[in-house]
């Protein structure tokens, strides 16, 4: 499962993304938890307030190499990709901690590699 | 966007010519509006994103008043109010409806938004959009009201620093960059696309044609982006012009927001709507006419 956060807007009006593959976080079964906690059908359009940050929250099931069986929790979850955009002032509850945690663990792994390295695509 | 609410005044002034300020502070954490440290008329406290704020505010309802007879953002005196040290290095600053809100950066990228007068009068501006013509946050509509509180934002500047059309910086957000990053500001309403060119940040992707009109569902549909092109509209008619921007440029795009537009109006239907204030306030065979006309077509909304 490959959980992209994209944040767009603000004042700025840059662009900035991050990304987390669950299966191959150390902690996979705490991202399960808080996966099964979204709540995606609450989710309404609402428009921004001026200048504040648009979140797009994707999800999606990956083909397993690890474990062939592909019985793993976060598919089970999510077996389609899903896709949420939240504003800002709507990002509460379990919405907002995926997105802390997706934007801390991502910038996390940044600082670990080396800076001329390509970006983890796979 | 919330109906207008009417708030007892905060300070002991009753007069539409002078703001009514006051900046809280929310401490770093994401409660609004957070403890109020300034009111207005008081001294200055020993902070620089307070002072800067209420300075600001001062500087923003200066512009309206002098300019364009406009008493604060709902055209009726009502308080100015901001909040600063929102949240935790936040990287941001914007209008909630009520109020100016302003992060303190998080010091890699940003070193904090109060620095720069043109982002204040570029969030107040949002204010006053939404008690006029209430652009819709979206598109075409969400660009111009982008573009309307950069443009405002750029006057704000202009008149506090004195500057004509030829003196002034015609950037918004001059400053709010730490050294580390390789731009000037946020944006450029002379040159959009050329604001800042960064290793990290990448490059300013504001459009100054139609021609490279960017669609996008992030951003609103590119509320940020797209309002280069209006942007640099103001920029060409306000130059054609010459002077003071504020005082006949401005005067066009004030008349227009202020006017009949309709929330959801596109690009041409704006550049339409300043063709008829400017036909209305100077004829249709002056220089402002003709200034305002050629400057939609050079940026290719009108043909």
């Amino acid at each position: 499962m490959k959980v992209t956060v994209t944040r767009s807007g603000g004042f700025a009006g840059i662009t900035r993304s991050w990304h987390v593959f669950v299966e191959r976080e150390p902690d996979e079964e705490s991202w399960v938890v808080l996966l099964r906690k979204l709540p995606w059908d609450e989710v309404t359009r609402e428009p921004s307030q001026p200048d504040r940050y648009l979140y797009r929250i994707n999800c999606e099931p990956r083909a397993r190499t690890d474990r062939p069986d592909s019985r793993d929790a976060p598919e089970r979850i999510l077996p389609e990709p899903r896709e949420a955009v939240i504003p800002e002032q709507r990002l509460t509850g379990p919405w907002r901690e995926l997105v802390d945690r997706v934007r801390e663990r991502d910038e996390e792994k940044r600082e670990l590699r080396p800076a001329a390295a390509p970006d983890d695509n796979t | 966007m919330r109906p207008p609410v009417v708030r007892p005044r905060t300070g002991p002034v009753a007069n539409p010519s002078q703001p009514d300020r006051a900046i809280s502070d929310a401490g770093g954490t994401e409660t609004l509006p957070g403890r109020i440290v300034r009111r207005e008329g008081e001294p200055a406290v020993d902070d620089a994103s307070v002072n800067e704020a209420y300075d600001g505010l001062g500087h923003t309802h200066a512009l309206f008043w002098d300019a364009f007879e406009r008493a604060s953002v709902d055209g009726a005196g009502s308080p100015l109010e901001a909040t600063v040290h929102y949240g935790d290095a936040y990287d941001n600053a914007f209008w909630d409806g009520s109020r100016m809100v302003f992060g303190d950066g998080d010091g890699q990228v940003f070193a904090g938004f109060t620095t720069s007068l043109s982002v204040i009068g570029h969030e107040l501006t949002h204010g006053v959009t939404q008690y006029t013509a209430n652009l819709v946050y979206s598109g075409q509509s969400g660009a111009l009201n982008e573009s309307v509180s950069d443009v405002f934002g750029a006057l704000v500047e202009q008149h506090s620093r004195g500057h004509d059309v030829t003196e002034a910086s015609w950037l918004i957000g001059e400053g709010i960059f730490t050294d580390e990053v390789e731009g000037t500001a946020l944006r450029s309403l002379k040159a959009p696309g050329t604001a800042y060119d960064d290793d990290v940040l990448g490059k300013d992707p504001q459009p100054a044609h139609m021609d490279d009109f960017v669609e996008t569902d992030d951003d609103n549909g590119g509320v940020h982006i797209n309002s280069g092109i209006p942007n640099r509209a103001f920029y060409l008619a306000a130059t054609s012009i010459g002077g003071n921007a504020w005082e006949r440029a401005g005067r066009i795009w004030y008349e227009t927001l202020t006017g009949e537009i309709k929330a959801t109006t596109d690009f041409g239907g704006f550049a339409d709507a300043t063709i008829a204030v400017a036909v209305r306030l100077y004829g249709s065979e002056s220089p402002e006419t003709a200034a305002v006309r050629t400057a939609w077509g050079e940026v290719g909304v009108l043909s």
